[in-house]
């Protein structure tokens, strides 16, 4: 109870100043509307169920994009971090591509890709790789060395190696690459449907500014951010849970 | 018969050399303890046995080999059973079984399901002892494995060790800071410096021993004589 009154309260607390201000006369209302107005046109999006095809749409669109960078990310990560010949051959290729802003490449993938989901996953998939990338590359480069020499000394195959030993061991950094991740594939949900898509909640958005409904906006950036925070928290209780020893290490 | 055949080892790291010309031989079932100084190459040594570093020089090791660290001595992601099962290979029941057997040996058969973090320091080195066995290891190389543990626990894992050596007559070289713990252990105890083993003592503590010989005054004086050599 205690716990929950410590996330409600500044929430509330920030929507009573909202309203406050908003209502105060010195801001214009039309353009910052207040939460309760932003609460009836996020009712009037759910009665009409648009809410719901933005957010099926924009998460399966995050869901496969994030997977697919995770598992290209995770991939290479462990493979550069372990063997050092692969990681002086691809290593330079990542360094160039990674301080490239994602946002940078839509249109080029737009070129590509065209405007279907494949573009908009492509563009996910491309940003999230790197954190995932870079979070596997330095947690295989951690292990403790008395892990690989142990189990050397079991001969296992360099298949086995990796997967039974190298991936467990890099998992915490794996975890927290996967989570600054999932923020920044919210951030490319939003960025890759602004333009050329007809559904997900950054659709949702340009369109609310087009028609100058900024309390639909609004509306909507709250469902994109309460998204967010579900997923990251979903994410963090479900490795828990599949890998309870990672909370006894930390502990 | 020796399992163990060591001449003219030398091992560097870049430009400095940690063993220069060490040579020895331990024979199959024998307990040898190293002792010396921080920085006397008694890591080195193991690490080159077990072949995870280069060397120069001639190393002759007949079977398996198990080795037990100080420090991360089990998989942390792996529960008690799951670690003594690592890199088992063949029947699925035998595995089962030979795992049973070892969780028995180790005295962990309630803790069959425990991450390693869920333990106690002397009960993750036995998980580490019973995984080397349960492979069949024919020379367990320990390197420093009670060196974090409490003088008690130190103890007790003593006990413990030589009732499983007594029983599976192991070659075991094992390396420690403790004389104590080297001359209640071991067979011989050899002293090393970077340029070679400078003294061997021949314990002559009669087996099955009982900690009780620590506090007579035989042990008190090869003691004095192992810690004047280092």
């Amino acid at each position: 109870m205690k716990k929950f009154l410590w996330f409600i309260l500044p929430i509330i607390s920030v929507c009573i100043l909202w309203e406050l201000v908003s209502r105060s006369g010195f801001v214009n209302p039309a353009l910052f509307p207040p939460p309760s107005k932003v609460a009836i046109a996020l009712w009037e999006m759910i009665i009409s169920g648009t809410v719901f095809y933005d957010f099926r749409d924009s998460l399966w669109r995050l869901v496969v994009g994030l997977t697919l960078g995770s598992v290209i990310g995770i991939c290479t990560g462990l493979v550069t971090g372990r063997i050092k010949s692969i990681a002086k051959a691809i290593n330079p290729i990542i360094q160039i591509l990674r301080p490239l802003p994602p946002v940078a490449i839509i249109p080029l993938i737009i070129v590509w890709f065209g405007i279907d989901d494949g573009a908009k996953i492509f563009s996910i998939a491309f940003a999230v790789f790197f954190p995932v990338w870079i979070g596997a590359y330095i947690g295989a480069q951690q292990i403790p060395q008395t892990f690989l020499w142990s189990a050397r000394l079991f001969a296992l195959s360099r298949f086995k190696m990796f997967r039974e030993v190298i991936f467990p061991a890099s998992l915490p950094f794996i975890i927290s690459g996967i989570r600054t991740a999932i923020a920044i594939g919210f951030v490319m949900v939003f960025v890759s449907e602004l333009s050329g898509a007809s559904s997900g909640i950054g659709y949702r958005i340009s369109i609310s500014s087009l028609s100058y409904r900024i309390d639909e906006m609004i509306a909507a950036l709250v469902v994109l951010g309460t998204l967010g925070a579900v997923t990251d928290q979903l994410f963090v209780l479900a490795t828990r849970r599949i890998f309870p020893w990672l909370t006894l290490s930390q502990k | 018969m020796n399992q163990i055949t060591v001449k003219n080892l030398n091992v560097s790291y870049k430009n400095h050399s940690a063993l220069e010309n060490v040579s020895f031989e331990v024979s199959k079932g024998e307990f040898v303890a190293i002792v010396g100084k921080s920085g006397s190459g008694k890591s080195s040594l193991l690490h080159a046995l077990a072949n995870f570093i280069p060397y120069q020089g001639e190393v002759s090791l007949s079977g398996n080999i198990g080795m037990v660290f100080q420090n991360y001595a089990a998989f942390p992601w792996l529960t008690v059973s799951e670690n003594i099962a690592f890199g088992l290979k063949g029947d699925t029941k035998d595995n089962c079984a030979m795992v049973n057997e070892h969780l028995k040996l180790a005295e962990l058969e309630d803790k069959a399901d425990a991450y390693p973090d869920e333990l106690s320091g002397g009960q993750v080195q036995r998980v580490a002892i019973a995984r080397s066995l349960a492979h069949n290891t024919d020379v367990l190389l320990m390197d420093e494995p009670y060196g974090a543990l409490d003088a008690y626990t130190r103890d007790k894992m003593q006990k413990w060790l030589l009732d499983v050596w007594t029983t599976h007559k192991k070659t075991v070289i094992f390396v420690t800071h403790n004389i104590e713990e080297a001359l209640f252990l071991a067979d011989r105890v050899l002293v090393l410096h970077p340029t070679g083993f400078t003294k061997e003592f021949i314990v002559p503590f009669p087996r099955p021993r009982n900690p009780e010989i620590k506090f007579t005054e035989e042990f008190n004086q090869l003691r004095k004589e192992i810690y004047g050599a280092i």
